[in-house]
């Protein structure tokens, strides 16, 4: 029984709380595909019992250029929106497009170019539903969980397309071809349903996901270009890729002469199409998939695994053209598709895996976009050409045969490329495996890992044993246990991380023979992971753990209670008694530190004893408590934590510890934001939090503060709604409130332009009135990058941000281009104000004078409306700057504004009247 | 003498090589954490140990010795001990007052650190100032 249980979950090893989702997920795709499977033999049934076979190379044309557009357009808008909107939307979109196919196609006589639209529709229902299915999983698991459980998720794909070959087999003949259609309609509705039934898991959050790979919306052409130029590497992977699809098309086109040959009715056609697709492809590319790709990749290597494909297709391709008929094309198209979505699929994907991330997801979704259909409509052509010279069928075999002897070779070259880059990457500790979602078999790399491992730098070893775990490489156990014994600390840590991670449970002894040569005062990597794997494996954990927290060392107290802290059951046994009591009123900080951190354990009956240990004196233990809080998340932690943001040693724990909170604190720390009697410096540090909370409460908390009067609040605001744009741009931002406040800004601007006007030749810092006019320069800067700040949240921000550096820059080529971009892109009121600053600033006062009545001052006014400013440096700068003028008439101010000033303001006023007195 | 207002602390300050780059608003803020001290004549300023302050001369003189040698006599607007604000090892200088004392304006690291954390741009241009110096080493 127990092998048996061993046996399923090597297969399918779903953990408890992931069951919900992989159950969802799994009808999901299922009827994703069942509905699939339906389309794709009706579609291409209707046309080729519809036209010549000589009209299939133009479909296959048509499908990549106008399927390949609507592609495109589909992505562009889809990345717009959540994906939680995208899939509501493709499927509302799906349904009435099947409805109105179905009504179309039951008229008499239906036109041509319907059976043109449907197959083109098709193509594009793939990535609408199918690939939209595929990233809704990306979205609900992360990179690890997809390793283990995307083969369930397959299972599911799979059993949806055989089904839905099954069903079109059978119901062809019952409710004739035409009302599939309809059939499909019904499970792009149970699929949807299912969707919805997978929103419900605890957990499952697509509201923030977008509706397309943003990849596949943001890459540029020109960029990927220079990058293949650029890399070898990628010019063997396009290039596999280029030969792969139009391989694919020859075979297909193949394989359906002859089937249109073979079967004369569509209720024929259909059903062979249905069985085949839907039956036989699937069931063997589930068999290839779950039985054969990893031991391929094991015995073979990346290079190996590619030659599959090119040296199947290649045999098959012999037997067409040495016996044409429907079982050897068939056999073709078989070894073809089947091998394309196996063994190769899983070869490309160990061929990108070097690639900087970035790279190699511009560089998949340019081949997705691109190349695949690029490649498509070549293969079309070259048809195309050969019915020109009247190439019977079976010798389209010779051109698949001479394409897959290229792809041979470039498979050989791409095999030297990969170890070559995989070798440069892990030197440079930048080979990316955790993100890629197949397992990494293939022998040369696992073979290179290990190497590293046992003799490279410490940390790069550290390195390459994380990757190795990442890879769910079988050879980690005994690895593991050569490794203990390393010298390097760090790789002795990371081998007890990771062997813990991996319920390898041979290091016991090991980790409490680390355990026992600590003493007091000694810090040391090893020291965490040897107290997580003892308590981990130990069978008396209780007993282990007792001994533990009487340690000489406090970090292994520490590390122990982190531990026991996420093992509620021992935690109440062993912390939640005297042990705690003593340690949060004890006078040693680090006994306090460790009551904080056990907390963790036991919220439900401790939870008030964490307030005062947030307000703890000791910056170590308030640091713990923040870790606490964040995890335990009441709310009145919020007000201790927050009085704390302006010291300087906790502030990026409390910071870290209130975004934790997440939305639902937005508006506690909103009336925070707004409340005036709070130090500026602590408003400023909750803008920092706030902009940590992607979330549009967040925005609209940031937004009723845009106005602020204090300029430090202000800028900060401003700095934290630019952040969010760029995080979170699909949130709202107000764009009214945004285009009011870029008004008042604007204007600010021209009136302290006016002001400057007559200080403006004071240029010597060693006197009051030279920092004055400074001053003003410096806040005419301050207020331009807060006009763009405001320009940012309404306008394309990263090309307003380009706009600013550009301005700021200052190079008169660049504040061109920049004023050209701000003229192209602003709105009329905007435009009119704004471009002045930078295109005319000689003719601002008049500007200003048209725009806002503002009269040209002289120096007396000019500082008289200084020392109404408000400011504090401001009107010290001006009182100075007045007595240092010798302007007696601003003398009843500096006195009116003496009474009732601060001390600094007071210390000033009084020179400054004393001089001009005197 | 009176004690020094805001504005006189800052065009003061305006003498450090180090925050050459603040803004007048910027040199405000370090001058709120700038204390007066006055040092009677012969004292110690720098006694070679740990040091965690820099000073401005405001009025006097202060001699700068490496044992018993003079090597430079600072006076008003001079800066003594910029770079123990960054780092705490001990000096092999000494510093004391001159014949008439002196009046300093000191900045203690602590209240600096505090400055810097709680206004980024100050960091950033202390940082820069930091950078071109250590571009122009280089390019000697």
């Amino acid at each position: 029984m127990n092998a048996l249980r061993q046996l399923w979950r090597s297969f399918f090893d779903i953990r408890p709380n992931e069951r919900g989702r992989v159950l969802f997920m799994f009808l999901n795709l299922l009827f994703v595909l069942f509905a699939y499977y339906i389309l794709k033999p009706v579609s291409r049934a209707l046309f080729l019992t519809k036209f010549d076979i000589d009209k299939l190379p133009w479909l296959y044309i048509l499908i990549a250029a106008v399927g390949g557009v609507l592609a495109f357009v589909y992505t562009k808008v889809a990345i717009r929106s959540s994906l939680s909107k995208a899939v509501l939307g493709s499927t509302i979109i799906s349904i009435a497009c099947l409805v109105i196919l179905w009504a179309l196609l039951n008229r008499p006589n239906p036109g041509a170019w319907l059976f043109y639209l449907f197959n083109i529709w098709v193509s594009l229902f793939s990535i609408m539903l199918v690939s939209q299915g595929w990233l809704v999983a990306a979205n609900v698991f992360n990179s690890r969980e997809a390793k283990r459980l995307y083969g369930v998720l397959g299972v599911g794909a799979v059993i949806g397309a055989a089904f839905g070959g099954t069903f079109t087999a059978y119901a062809t003949k019952l409710f004739g071809v035409n009302n599939l259609v309809l059939a499909s309609a019904f499970m792009v509705l149970m699929a949807y349903l299912a969707y919805v039934g997978l929103t419900r898991q605890p957990g499952v959050q697509l509201d923030r996901a977008k509706g397309a790979d943003e990849e596949e919306a943001e890459f540029h052409f020109k960029d990927i270009v220079a990058a293949v130029v650029e890399y070898r590497h990628l010019q063997v992977i396009v290039g596999i890729i280029t030969i792969t699809y139009i391989v694919d098309v020859l075979v297909e086109y193949q394989f359906s002469a002859m089937a249109k040959a073979n079967y004369q009715s569509k209720e024929q056609m259909t059903v062979f199409l249905g069985s085949f697709f839907g039956i036989y492809l699937n069931l063997i590319t589930f068999f290839f998939q779950f039985f054969l790709t990893a031991l391929v990749v094991r015995l073979f290597g990346v290079g190996g695994t590619l030659q599959i494909m090119p040296a199947t297709i290649t045999l098959a391709s012999i037997a067409t053209l040495a016996f044409p008929s429907v079982l050897s094309t068939a056999s073709a198209r078989l070894a073809e598709a089947a091998t394309r979505y196996t063994f190769n699929r899983t070869g490309m994907e160990l061929l990108y895996l070097p690639l900087p991330t970035e790279l190699k997801n511009r560089t998949k979704a340019f081949v997705d976009i691109f190349v695949d259909r690029f490649a498509r409509g070549l293969g079309g052509g070259i048809l195309i050409l050969a019915g020109l010279v009247d190439l019977e069928v079976r010798y389209v075999s010779v051109i698949v045969m001479v394409s897959c002897i290229g792809w041979m070779y470039l498979s050989a070259i791409a095999r030297r490329e990969y170890i070559s880059t995989v070798r440069k990457r892990l030197e440079s500790r930048r080979l990316d495996i955790e993100s890629v979602r197949v397992s990494v078999s293939d022998p040369a790399t696992i073979q290179l890992l290990e190497s590293t491992a046992r003799q490279g730098n410490p940390r790069q070893a550290a390195y390459a044993l994380s990757l190795l775990e990442a890879s769910q490489s079988a050879a980690l156990g005994p690895l593991l246990d050569e490794l203990a014994d390393s010298p390097h600390p760090d790789v002795r840590a990371k081998v007890l991380e990771l062997a813990r991670k991996s319920g390898h449970a041979a290091l016991l002894d090991r980790s409490l023979r680390e355990l026992r040569s600590f003493r007091a005062g000694e810090h040391s990597p090893t020291l965490a992971p040897a107290v997580a794997y003892a308590l981990t494996f130990s069978p008396e954990v209780a007993r282990l753990a007792r001994t533990l927290l009487d340690h000489t060392n406090d970090q292994v107290q520490e590390s122990t209670v982190d531990f026991l802290a996420d093992s509620p059951a021992v935690a109440r046994e062993l912390l939640a008694t005297d042990w705690f009591s003593q340690c949060k009123s004890s006078a040693q900080p680090h006994r306090r530190r460790l009551a904080a951190l056990a907390l963790r354990g036991f919220p439900d009956t401790h939870h008030a004893d964490l307030l005062p240990l947030l307000r703890d004196p000791d910056p170590r233990v308030a640091e713990a408590a923040f870790r606490t809080a964040s995890v335990l998340q009441d709310r009145s932690y919020i007000a201790p934590m927050v009085d704390r943001l302006c010291e300087s040693r906790l502030r990026g724990s409390a910071l870290s510890a209130l975004a934790a909170f997440g939305p639902r604190i937005t508006g506690t720390l909103g009336d925070l934001l707004m409340d005036p009697s709070s130090s500026a410096s602590s408003r400023r540090h909750i803008a920092r939090a706030l902009q940590q909370i992607p979330h549009q409460r967040s925005v609209d908390v940031l937004m009723e503060a845009i106005a602020e009067s204090d300029l430090s609040v202000r800028s900060a605001v401003l700095r934290a709604l630019h952040r969010l744009r760029e995080t979170a741009p699909k949130l709202n931002f107000g764009r009214t409130s945004v285009s009011d406040q870029i008004l008042k800004e604007a204007r600010n601007y021209y009136e302290l332009h006016a002001a400057l006007a007559p200080l403006r030749q004071n240029q010597d810092r060693h006197k009051a009135t030279g920092l004055l006019a400074a001053t003003l320069e410096e806040r005419l800067k301050a207020t331009i990058q807060r006009l763009f700040y405001l320009l940012g949240l309404k306008y394309p921000p990263r090309e307003v941000y380009a706009a600013y550096l550009a301005v700021n820059r200052g190079k008169a080529e660049e504040v061109s281009t920049a004023i050209e971009f701000l003229d192209n892109t602003l709105e009329r009121p905007h435009k009119k104000l704004l471009l002045p600053l930078f295109d005319a600033p000689e003719h601002l006062a008049e500007r200003g004078r048209e725009e806002f009545g503002l009269q040209s001052l002289d120096a007396e006014r000019a500082i008289r409306t200084l020392l109404d400013s408000g400011e504090e440096w401001l009107v010290c700068c001006s009182m100075a700057a007045a007595a240092e003028l010798g302007i007696h008439s601003l003398l009843p101010r500096i006195q009116e504004l003496r009474q009732g000033a601060g001390l600094e303001v007071g210390r000033v006023a009084d020179m400054a009247v004393a001089q001009l007195a005197a | 003498m009176p004690e020094l207002n805001l504005i006189e602390k800052v065009i003061a300050l305006e003498a450090v090589d180090l925050l050459r780059n603040l803004t007048p608003d910027q040199l405000a803020r370090v001058a709120t954490i700038a204390r007066e001290l006055s040092v009677a004549p012969g004292d110690s300023v720098i006694d070679g140990k740990q040091q965690e302050s820099l000073y401005v001369v405001l009025d006097g003189s202060v001699d700068i010795l490496r044992g018993s040698d003079l090597l430079h006599t600072a006076t008003q607007n001079e800066v003594i001990g910029a770079w123990s604000l960054f780092d705490p090892e001990p000096m092999s200088l000494t510093a004391r007052t001159g014949k008439s004392g002196a009046r300093l304006l000191r900045i203690q690291r602590d209240d600096f650190y505090d400055l810097l954390s709680d206004n980024m741009e100050i960091t950033a241009s202390i940082f820069a100032t930091l950078v071109k110096r250590f571009r122009k080493l280089v390019e000697q």
